[in-house]
């Protein structure tokens, strides 16, 4: 029983590594422009797909095509808010107009590659993964390779962030966002560097999943709001810590929960977003 | 004709729907975004009642309209103190724990996923008749909640939304009507659910999800928020377009997914350009 238990533990560590992925880049967006990104989920599986279509559909190499694939992210959100957000806080839209056209463009985008892969699950590798064993628990290498390479993320976008003058700026805006533009923060140049460096974190998460479990339309959605509660969990004004104890707890708690009773899983993710949004709306790290 | 009078009945139980949608969301500014939920539990008590314990279907129909009047006010009841934002984020967690309850704990008849063999009284037999019944409920429901959004109770109702401080310091509690209303349109929200499994004949939890709650607020939101005539509206133009999609000779694989996406391209458009709706009453913004 232990062994078991202790290999639900390092399932629900690998797991944490992709929601810290997603959840650091709508954390990102959210305590700087207030833009709730629904379509997040949307950039996570584009990153996926183009992946998946170029290495198992078309057999590129693995690496050409995740870098393509984590590139096609970066666009596909830059794209999202030029295309989609910019035209509404344009015409005097407030944040929650913004947050429902999310929702449709994510809609949009679900529904072409629904229609593309007829609902089909799309995964990338085609073999079998390696395995270690210590005292009867199998950790599998590419779990400890995705929490290495969450580790090499957030340390890059700890030194982006206090280290450089975007980073400076970002901070700023996530400060005071009026005070920032009166002292001269380029909010444009800072807004993109934001959409672009939060949607490659997702197009990387949409890779790995996409390499390792697969993905369908609808995974986009299900991730993104694990990474809200992750956020919510943390505390939105922590953007590195607190997704990174919010990601662990969710990451660990779905796979206990995964384990114990998998028909429950939704239910539990959501009822602890309701209760600290009643409860503790700041997140445990406050 | 069948199918007509099929697509009419239908109409009407929408038209319910978003009527009961439109007094919370567009009369009382609360951002509703789980109403699949209630509609669940309408049609499954309905459901439940008639088929598997034999109770009459006006009874069940009754019991259906209490019950969901009493699920909607115990789960406003913990949300009733949060911020408009994180009140639409509640109310769609609610959403997926009820359809997580519907398909762990929903009763299903023998070697199906969800309930069938609803036994129907004269007035719902037929399709005829059923159509004219449902579209004399819903008729109904529209006067009545066009003599609620015109008498005094209606003004309160606006001003809970636009001043609710305004309204508290008249010595009326805004949380008191936001229960009251949202407690009406539940109940109206279920009477729907039970005509909807009239309707459908089988109904399982698969009905009951987020894109049946995005439907209902693309309902209002085209037709034209705090407005009767914006719900019917909606629900008439959205489903005649829809109907007119099948004539068109598309592969019917591909119908869902071009609906979806056309739900996502009026999200965006009304959120750019009108986002009152078409003959609505209220501009949805923060």
């Amino acid at each position: 029983m232990a062994a078991s238990l202790f290999q639900v533990f390092s399932a629900g560590l690998g797991l944490a590594g992709y929601y810290a992925l997603v959840a650091v880049g709508f954390a990102l967006i959210f305590a700087t422009l207030r833009i709730f990104h629904i379509a997040h989920g949307t950039v996570f599986i584009v990153g996926g797909y183009v992946f998946f279509s170029l290495h198992r559909l078309l057999g590129l190499n693995v690496f050409l095509s995740a870098a393509a694939g984590i590139g096609c992210a970066g666009f596909a959100g830059l794209a999202i808010d030029k295309i989609v957000y910019a035209p509404v806080l344009r015409r005097g839209g407030g944040m929650f107009n913004v947050f429902i056209a999310s929702l449709g463009a994510a809609l949009i985008v679900e529904a072409g590659f629904l229609a593309w892969t007829k609902g089909v699950v799309s995964v990338a590798r085609t073999d079998m993964l390696d395995i270690v064993i210590f005292d009867n628990v199998a950790l599998r290498i590419f779990d400890i390779g995705i929490l290495a390479l969450v580790a090499v993320a957030f340390t890059v976008l700890y030194l982006w962030l206090h280290r450089t003058n975007v980073g400076l700026e970002v901070r700023a805006l996530t400060d005071n966002a009026n005070l920032a533009t009166i002292v001269g923060v380029d909010v444009q140049r800072t807004r993109n560097s934001i959409f672009l460096v939060a949607s490659l974190l997702a197009g990387l998460a949409g890779v790995l999943t996409t390499y390792d479990a697969g993905i369908v339309p609808s995974t986009g959605f299900q991730i993104l709001f694990i990474g809200i509660v992750a956020v919510i969990l943390g505390g939105v004004r922590h953007i590195l810590l607190g997704t990174l104890v919010g990601a662990t707890c969710l990451g660990l708690l779905t796979a206990f929960a995964g384990f114990f009773f998998p028909e429950w899983i939704i239910s539990i993710t959501f009822l602890i977003m309701i209760v600290l949004i009643i409860v503790r709306p700041q997140g445990i790290l406050g | 004709m069948e199918h007509l009078l099929y697509l009419g009945t239908l109409i009407a139980v929408w038209i319910i729907v978003a009527l009961a949608a439109n007094l919370v969301v567009g009369y009382t500014g609360m951002m509703a975004m789980g109403q699949a939920a209630y509609i669940g539990v309408g049609a499954y008590v309905t459901a439940t009642l008639n088929i598997l314990l034999g109770v009459n279907f006006y009874l069940a129909l009754s019991a259906a309209v209490i019950a969901s009047a009493l699920v909607a006010a115990i789960t406003l009841l913990p949300l009733l103190r949060i911020g408009s934002f994180y009140f639409a984020l509640a109310t769609l967690g609610v959403n997926f724990v009820f359809f997580d309850i519907f398909r762990n704990l929903g009763p299903r008849v023998e070697g199906s996923e969800g309930l069938y063999g609803l036994q129907l009284p004269g007035l719902f037999a037929a399709s005829g008749p059923r159509f004219a019944t449902t579209l004399a409920i819903a008729g109904a429901c529209a006067l009545l909640c066009q003599r609620i959004v015109a008498s005094p109770l209606g003004r309160v109702l606006r001003a809970t939304r636009d001043r609710p401080d305004a309204l508290a310091a008249l010595g009326k509690d805004p949380r008191r009507y936001r229960m009251v209303v949202w407690t009406f349109a539940g109940a109206l929200t279920g009477l729907a659910g039970g005509l909807y499994a009239a309707t459908l004949f089988y109904i399982d939890p698969t009905l009951f999800t987020l894109d049946t709650s995005i439907l209902v607020l693309v309902y209002i939101g085209v037709g034209g928020l705090a407005s009767t005539a914006g719900s019917v509206l909606g629900v008439v133009l959205l489903t005649a377009f829809n109907e007119s999609l099948r004539f068109i000779g598309l592969p019917s694989q591909y119908v869902g997914p071009l609906q979806e996406a056309m739900y996502g391209f009026l999200l965006i458009a009304l959120m750019t350009f009108r986002r009152r709706g078409l003959v609505g009453n209220y501009d949805f913004r923060e």
